[in-house]
């Protein structure tokens, strides 16, 4: 027992040591981060957060700003790929089939090799400059995935349950609006936070199709801050943005863990 | 009110699932699809719920063809084998569900539900979720949502197969109390011959996506037309002898009794039934099951005999009877 307990400890530190580097680094002097033998009480500041969250703008626009596109991308995703999951589940035929290798592939693209085309298409359509246009490429680069993800939990749903509700004289868009899509919650709330786990990181997309300061997304305003001095890296500030930015993230995981780890697993036990 | 199958057959690439099929079930009537495993009784079942659709064939509900129309139009009750009770919505929702899709009033449903659910005695439990439910009060539930879309026709696919068997015996007069009184036909899918034998005014015995026979449970066992029929209705199952000239000879176990100057064998092997036992012996006519009073004892010497009119006999190429 106490065996394990050691194992697991080691294998969290293993983890989580990046993680906990940077908060370490947040919350230290420059002095400190290049001197060892500094005294302990000359290595801690609070002046790392200071200095991001009185940056102007204020580092909570750039917060706001990625969740909003981050809301907008997981709601368009997850309003598409639905439907397409449950209709490409039903279709028994090869075209589903050869569709749903297209997918997989189409998951599996370096989507960085798009940015520049997607620059193009910003600039012809005038969709630069706005949170709303910018989650239309993240959804559309999350879809591929998400419908796999969602087709998946639909075909793990046992068939008798759609069978009974359609003897029932419940209507296909009743029936997956009533008994699918509350079955399939532990998915799409993995699916959903695959997608803005995305788009809270994404960088060359954000970067180019946004200029104007207050709409920058989170990944871009910390690349700013890292590039800010030309004479020095600011390693505090920097590690201060993103534990801030990491935040969110771990608040979403910690609310939906339970849907996640079951998302995760679904399928691998029969009920 | 009636269940017409008339010549349906359905194949999946080129395996024949169900091959010409037809029968009858009649008003009032519970008519048990009974055979093994892989023989085409629940791919029916969905052939005529409409779950799927027959290659040839049609399907009449009431004189009416409803080969081609949707399974809501059918109004079948369907009870499945896993319940098929909705996981997230309580039992109340479970029930009042279809209702509501169905156009009820709001209060008509709570009425409609309540009374259904004192009918099946679980009106204590509405609230409550499937998953907080034993086996036997699901599948009440699932009972009590066929009843609730008063169908033309019942369709039960092995609807006690997840349960006990004690819990079996208990829902079995339930189930001829709910379904079976009432005036609509039922097919009943089974692959258990005693529950067949217990439920159902007819039998059709299906085999390999056919016909093999349809008959009352007495005339099956009295009077099977084939040696699948005879070793598949009746338990413990019927004794084969040795094949002479090309016939095959069977005789029940219940039939063989002790004579002394019958055929001499040994018991090798003894099985309680309750009053008494299944004995299996060993014999120069290889080996035979009897049942016997309990204090047969295992090496026992015993000596028996049977009515030659009790023997059955088939064809040992189609094995189809001879008369």
């Amino acid at each position: 027992m106490k065996k394990n307990y050691l194992l697991i400890t080691a294998l969290l530190m293993w983890s989580l040591a990046p993680f906990l580097w940077q908060v370490y680094t947040s919350f230290s002097t420059p002095e400190a981060l290049i001197n060892p033998l500094l005294k302990v009480g000359n290595r801690w500041t609070l002046e790392n957060y200071i200095q991001v969250i009185n940056s102007e703008p204020p580092f909570w626009r750039y917060l706001i700003n990625s969740t909003i596109v981050g809301i907008n991308a997981t709601l368009i995703t997850l309003i598409l790929a639905i439907p397409s999951a449950y209709a490409i589940n039903k279709v028994k035929n090869k075209i589903a089939q050869s569709l749903k290798v297209l997918l997989l592939l189409a998951s599996l693209f370096p989507y960085v090799l798009l940015f520049l085309s997607l620059l193009e298409i910003a600039r012809k359509f005038n969709l630069g400059n706005s949170l709303i246009t910018l989650s239309i490429p993240y959804a559309a680069l999350s879809l591929p995935l998400a419908i796999l993800l969602l087709s998946s939990a639909f075909k793990d749903l046992p068939k008798d349950l759609e069978e009974a509700a359609i003897i029932e004289g419940i209507g296909m868009f009743q029936r997956i609006r009533w008994i699918l899509i509350p079955l399939i919650a532990p998915a799409t709330a993995s699916t959903g936070i695959i997608v803005f786990l995305f788009t809270w990181n994404e960088y060359p997309i954000a970067l180019t199709w946004i200029s104007n300061i207050d709409l920058i997304t989170l990944p871009v305003a910390i690349a700013r801050i890292a590039g800010s001095s030309v004479y020095s890296i600011p390693y505090g500030a920097f590690a201060a943005a993103t534990v801030l930015g990491a935040i969110p993230l771990m608040l979403i995981v910690l609310l939906f863990q339970k849907q996640i780890i079951s998302g995760l697993t679904q399928g691998a036990i029969k009920g | 009110m009636t269940l017409t199958i008339s010549k349906i057959s359905r194949r999946i690439n080129q395996n024949w699932i169900i091959r010409d099929l037809s029968f009858q079930v009649n008003k009032g009537e519970c008519l048990a699809l009974l055979g093994p495993s892989g023989c085409g009784k629940s791919s029916t079942l969905r052939l005529i719920a409409g779950l799927d659709s027959p290659n040839e064939g049609k399907v009449y509900i009431n004189d009416q063809d409803v080969t081609d129309i949707p399974p809501v139009e059918r109004r079948i009750g369907m009870v499945f084998q896993s319940y098929a009770l909705f996981p997230h919505l309580s039992i109340f929702s479970n029930l009042a569900l279809g209702l509501k899709v169905r156009g009820v009033s709001e209060k008509q449903q709570i009425e409609r539900v309540s009374s259904i659910l004192s009918v099946v005695q679980l009106e204590h439990l509405s609230n409550r979720l499937p998953s907080e439910l034993s086996g036997g009060q699901r599948q009440r539930v699932a009972l009590a949502r066929a009843l609730l879309r008063d169908p033309h026709v019942y369709l039960l696919d092995e609807p006690m197969s997840n349960l006990d068997a004690q819990l079996r015996e208990e829902l079995r007069p339930e189930l001829r109390r709910l379904i079976l009184k009432g005036s609509q036909p039922v097919l009943y899918v089974t692959h258990d011959q005693q529950e067949a034998m217990a439920m159902a005014d007819r039998i059709a015995v299906l085999k390999n996506g056919e016909l093999e026979q349809i008959g009352t449970p007495l005339e099956l066992y009295k009077d099977p037309k084939s040696f699948f029929v005879a070793s598949f209705i009746g338990r413990p199952q019927i004794n084969k002898l040795p094949i002479k000239n090309n016939i095959i000879s069977a005789i029940r176990p219940e039939s063989i009794y002790i004579d002394s100057n019958g055929i001499s064998c040994k018991v090798i092997e003894t099985e309680w039934l309750g009053m008494n036992k299944l004995v299996f012996l060993d014999s120069n006519i290889g080996n035979i099951r009897m049942i016997c009073a309990s204090n047969i004892k295992i090496n026992e010497k015993l000596s028996i005999s049977w009515d030659k009119s009790e023997e059955l006999h088939f064809d040992a190429t189609s094995e189809k009877r001879l008369t």
